[in-house]
């Protein structure tokens, strides 16, 4: 790889490679702020405008765009409580609180700096390693899935504030949202009540613009509002200084391992890296206690493993031919486009275009520094806006992004459900992210334990049998799950003594 | 005065009447025609699609877009448009698990009656086959070790009701083994790739542009007749499946909602003819490895009805 360098950067630094990198990025940044247009539909828009470029030129746009949007997905998330994408929707918890402290532009700060260590790093992975790591991640069958994903969903009982019970409460209901529709092994139509809109089921997107962005302006509308207030108090991104870092580095390196990690295994993604590494992180962090209030520790979990997502997306995509998610499956069909068959002799076959496209990769993780500062410069004066306008702008920001994802009015009507329903729940108590994580987690928790099944003839004994890395991941659910008890025991005992 | 100008405009209203039916029947585009995809952006159905749209712009000497509307294997995307009226503006491109399947298997508001059939597009053949390390070098190969060794071996497929799965309930209960072998359903044709290359399902159908990204072996061919770039691996009639399950065929093609007028039609059908015949259409084909097959809007008439009633055995052997 490393001796068709200089031909590769020949292709990165013309006037066409670089301009694609830097607008691309740029775009996806914005397209990624923007609440319903996640990483997938905005590659999917730019899509058609690549068919008339080169090779290498028409990969590294998507691959800007991707990059971009999963960065830009956090400015939203930070400055209006919207995540710009599923993605960053863990962002929010403790990005918005810190915005509302007037630290919106150190919070975009940490939000930056950890989204392009997770890029980078995710990036020179996946240049020196992908063969590797996609061989080792073909071991990750139905019943792998399952263990990691049921570990996943103990962090539900982390990201529970207030009430345990709650929490739990708001989790069943957002598995139980992952149920309707059809039936994933049988096809059979499940709770949608003869109608047929529902055999799709719920778009997760219109649920989760729904229960963040439409709940937060009723709850907003609700309390007093007064027209010379601002939502956000925003001038510019503010770099974290060096020593804000100290004792945070732990956080960003789990962080950044637990999303490429999960962005290398099929069947997940992003979103669900970015809850598993923000649960881990309000776990173990030294900074725990101030979580869910303003701790930048939980803006670093959370970004750092959705950007670092991206290469690891890339590595069976690349190296397999296999596309790792819907964002990675639109790059390959556009390499069949043009001219190019994605599969395991990509990479042999074509050692100047992958170079180029690595390098370039890389290139456009490192420009998002400069480039996330001028989308904030371009976000501050919007964001001087009074909040009854702010309010207005994300409901139909949000209106027009859901409806543009699968051109389905029905998807409207769920997020405006979605939306009170939500407000409801939170005027009760019930956290949100729950809800939000058992309907990520849902579908393939169930579609990974019932092929499982299916594996072992029905029989939940043969299950961990013979599965050493599931029995693993089963272990350490059980001990997350049993940690804070005896803890708590422990505590208790102590303070008898 | 109010007399006069009652006069005026009677004779106003009939000019402008005069002229709205005959622009009607002249130029029937008037306004952009709009290509319903049933799924999303990106994938395998909408890159035909958008690559077909410029062609079919220009043969119908009107504009073209595509939008997309995904959800329920597509039902969602047909289910809204059979409820629209039949402008011929909106026309949408079902595949034959859209148009045949989905409706026999499901509870959605269209059939056979709701369309107007324009013109069928693209036909790609369906190829089963199994990991290139496999001990399988034949499809006789296959079915011998599956009867040896009833329930033992895998076949998965992109989702109950998917192209994939049919095509591989066709082989395997045209060969009289469907019982012996299980099903593994996965959501979308990545995850199942996956699943082959790592040994977790020994057998999996889908298009030779699929088969081709990873190292496999193809066994049969739902085609007439043996492909070019695979003159060794048999058809599916030479394997010994019978018709119907052997005739099976991954067809796609236009519709609009029930009742267009026939003039519209032929207008539509005539269009996409030219389409589907044009230089830039044929080259975006190879490139994509798509087979095309266009049938004016009678003959795909005929065509999607016989479909419609030959997919019930198909649709029985699967069990949906």
């Amino acid at each position: 790889m490393l001796n068709t360098l200089p031909e590769a950067l020949s292709i990165i630094f013309t006037l066409e490679g670089l301009l694609v990198l830097v607008l691309g990025t740029f775009l996806g940044i914005v397209l990624g702020a923007l609440p319903g247009i996640g990483s997938t539909v905005a590659v999917a828009m730019v899509m058609p405008f690549t068919l008339t470029m080169g090779q290498a030129p028409a990969i590294l746009l998507l691959l800007a765009i991707y990059a971009g949007s999963v960065y830009g997905g956090s400015v939203s998330a930070i400055l209006i409580n919207t995540p710009g994408t599923p993605q960053s929707a863990a962002t929010c918890f403790d990005g918005f609180p810190m915005a509302q402290r007037g630290e919106a532009g150190l919070a975009l700060g940490w939000a930056t700096v950890a989204s392009i260590i997770g890029g980078v790093v995710s990036a020179i992975v996946l240049i020196l390693a992908a063969p590797t790591l996609a061989a080792f991640a073909l071991n990750f069958g139905p019943i792998e899935t399952f263990a990691l994903v049921l570990l996943g969903l103990t962090c539900i009982v982390s990201v529970s504030e207030g009430s345990m019970l709650k929490g739990l409460i708001a989790g069943t209901i957002g598995l139980f949202l992952a149920v309707v529709g059809g039936d994933p092994i049988t096809g059979e139509a499940r709770f949608t009540f003869g109608q047929f809109q529902l055999l799709a089921g719920f778009d997760l997107l219109a649920v989760v613009i729904g229960v963040f962005a439409i709940t937060e302006v009723l709850m907003r509308v609700s309390g007093p509002l007064d027209s010379s207030n601002r939502l956000t108090d925003f001038k510019g991104v503010v770099l974290p200084r060096f020593r804000d870092w100290s004792g945070r580095v732990k956080v960003l390196v789990k962080s950044v391992l637990i999303g490429n990690g999960i962005g290398i295994l099929p069947g997940t993604g992003a979103a669900t890296a970015a809850f598993i590494s923000y649960a881990e992180a309000k776990r173990s962090s030294p900074n725990r206690a101030a979580f869910g209030r303003g701790e930048p520790d939980g803006i670093i979990a959370s970004e750092a493993a959705n950007n670092a997502v991206t290469g690891g997306a890339l590595v069976p995509t690349m190296a397999l031919g296999i596309p790792g998610d819907a964002v990675t499956a639109v790059m390959l069909a556009t390499l069949t486009l043009h001219g190019i068959t994605p599969g395991v002799r990509l990479m042999s076959d074509n050692p100047v275009l992958m170079g180029a496209i690595f390098t370039g990769f890389l290139l456009i993780n490192l420009i998002l520094l400069p480039l996330g500062m001028a989308v904030g410069k371009i976000a501050a004066p919007i964001l001087r806006l009074p909040e009854a306008f702010m309010l207005v702008g994300i409901v139909l920001l949000s209106t027009v992004g859901v409806y543009f994802v699968r051109g389905n009015p029905f998807d409207l009507l769920v997020m405006v459900t979605a939306g009170i329903f939500g407000f409801i729940l939170r005027r009760q108590g019930y956290p949100m992210a729950p809800l939000v994580i058992g309907m990520v987690l849902g579908p393939t928790l169930e579609i990974s334990l019932r092929q499982g099944l299916i594996l072992t003839n029905g029989s939940f004994g043969a299950f961990y049998a013979g599965h050493p890395i599931a029995l693993v991941l089963g272990m350490i659910t059980i001990v997350m799950l049993a940690l804070p008890a005896v803890n708590r025991m422990r505590a208790r005992q102590g303070a008898d003594s | 005065m109010f007399e006069r100008f009652k006069t005026t405009s009677c004779l106003a209203a009939i000019v402008c009447a005069g002229m709205a039916s005959s622009a009607a029947a002249q130029e029937f585009p008037q306004q952009p025609v709009n290509l319903v995809v049933p799924f999303n952006a990106g994938g395998g159905t909408d890159l035909l699609i958008r690559g077909f749209a410029p062609a079919f712009a220009e043969a119908l000497g009107g504009n073209v877009y595509v939008s997309n509307m995904a959800g329920g294997s597509g039902t969602v995307a047909a289910g809204s448009l059979a409820e629209e009226d039949p402008d011929g503006y909106r026309l949408g491109y079902w595949s034959m698990t859209v148009a045949t399947v989905q409706p026999q298997i499901k509870d959605v508001p269209y059939d056979k009656d709701s369309w107007t059939p324009i013109c069928s597009i693209a036909a790609s053949p369906m190829i089963l086959f199994t990991n290139a390390g496999s001990p399988f070098k034949t499809i006789d190969d296959a079915v011998e070790a599956v009867k040896d060794e009833p329930g033992r071996y895998l076949f998965g497929s992109s989702g109950p009701g998917a192209m994939t799965h049919l095509a591989a309930v066709a082989a395997f209960e045209g060969l009289g083994v469907l019982k012996d072998v299980r099903h593994l359903p996965f959501q979308g044709s990545g995850p199942a790739l996956q699943a082959m290359a790592a040994g977790t399902i020994q057998f999996y159908a889908d298009t030779e542009i699929l088969m081709n990204s990873g190292d496999f072996r193809p066994l049969v061919v739902f085609a007439p007749e043996r492909l070019e770039s695979y003159p060794e691996v048999p058809t599916a009639a030479e394997a010994g499946i019978e018709p119907p399950l052997a005739e099976l065929d991954l067809w796609g093609g236009l519709f609009a909602p029930h009742d267009l007028d026939p003039k519209i039609r032929d207008q539509l059908s005539e269009a996409c003819g030219k389409a589907v015949a044009s230089d830039e259409f044929q080259a975006f084909a190879e490139r994509t490895a798509t087979v095309l097959n266009y049938r004016d809007a009678e003959s795909f008439d005929v065509f999607f009805r016989k479909q419609y009633d030959d997919n019930k055995v198909l649709i029985e052997a699967a069990g949906l």
